[in-house]
């Protein structure tokens, strides 16, 4: 049995100031973790199959703007976690190559909560 | 197997290079019953996108990288209840469609070993209208 420290976890950071309705918000978060995975199944592969392995646990967190996004891309940068920035296509409700999502890990869930310790769940109400 | 998927079967394209050429796409239907909350449905559907990229991608991988590099077509609709993704996945697996079913760990909202999403495809668009078509989008 996994203590919580060695948990593992995913996070998604939803622009906010979007209206997107919720089908299109799942569909851009999918983006972001099938982007995620591929990346960590080559540069992570351990820690991606521990992953797969106990749930593949999945949060969705809420981001402001895409000034937010940007910011917490250059920290994920800055502390080397995978992640990936989800440009939409622009083929439906937003225009093309609007940022919607940022997707961030697999990673120990202690390293996403101290990063992420100040962002709201997305979606709960 | 039914008439139509027989009809389809010996009429439609066999799988082979031109795959890049025909538009692909996977569609997540969502049960709807389980009144599930937005970060929630979001959540369900990574689940399901990552469950098919690695289990399609075993089977059918020169069709989901060539979904990948169409830029991972996904749409999300609804089924009113898990009866009627049971039916959309036996029509599915009739027409040699790609499947993977979600279900709940139950941490969060809702009781766990729910049926929460119902992945077909990547396939064609055309194949997969077929199937899921008539249902709305979420």
């Amino acid at each position: 049995m996994l203590s919580v420290d060695d948990q593992l976890s995913m996070a998604l950071l939803v622009r906010n100031d979007l209206e997107m309705t919720p089908g299109k918000v799942a569909v851009q978060c999918a983006h972001a973790a099938v982007d995620c995975s591929l990346q960590a199944r080559k540069s992570i592969p351990q820690i991606f199959e521990m992953w797969r392995n106990t749930g593949s646990r999945k949060i969705c967190l809420l981001a402001l703007d895409e000034e937010d996004i940007l910011y917490w891309k250059e920290k994920c940068v800055e502390v080397g976690l995978v992640h990936s920035i989800v440009r939409d296509a622009g083929r439906t409700e937003v225009s093309a190559e609007t940022i919607t999502v940022l997707g961030v890990g697999p990673a120990h869930k202690t390293s996403l909560d101290d990063l992420f310790s100040n962002l709201d769940l997305y979606g709960v109400e | 197997m039914g008439f139509r998927s027989f009809l389809h079967r010996i009429t439609a394209p066999k799988l082979s290079k031109s795959v890049e050429n025909h538009p692909l796409k996977l569609v997540l239907v969502i049960n709807h019953s389980l009144g599930m909350k937005k970060g929630k449905i979001a959540a369900q559907v990574g689940h399901a996108s990552v469950q098919t990229l690695l289990s399609a991608g075993s089977v059918i991988p020169h069709i989901v990288d060539a979904w990948l590099a169409q830029g991972q077509k996904k749409v999300c609709v609804k089924a009113v209840d898990e009866q009627q993704m049971n039916e959309l996945s036996i029509k599915a697996k009739q027409a040699n469609l790609h499947i993977s079913k979600t279900i709940d760990a139950g941490h969060t909202q809702i009781p766990k070993g729910s049926y929460t999403v119902l992945a077909i495809g990547p396939g064609y668009e055309a194949e997969v209208d077929e199937i899921t078509g008539h249902l709305s989008l979420l």
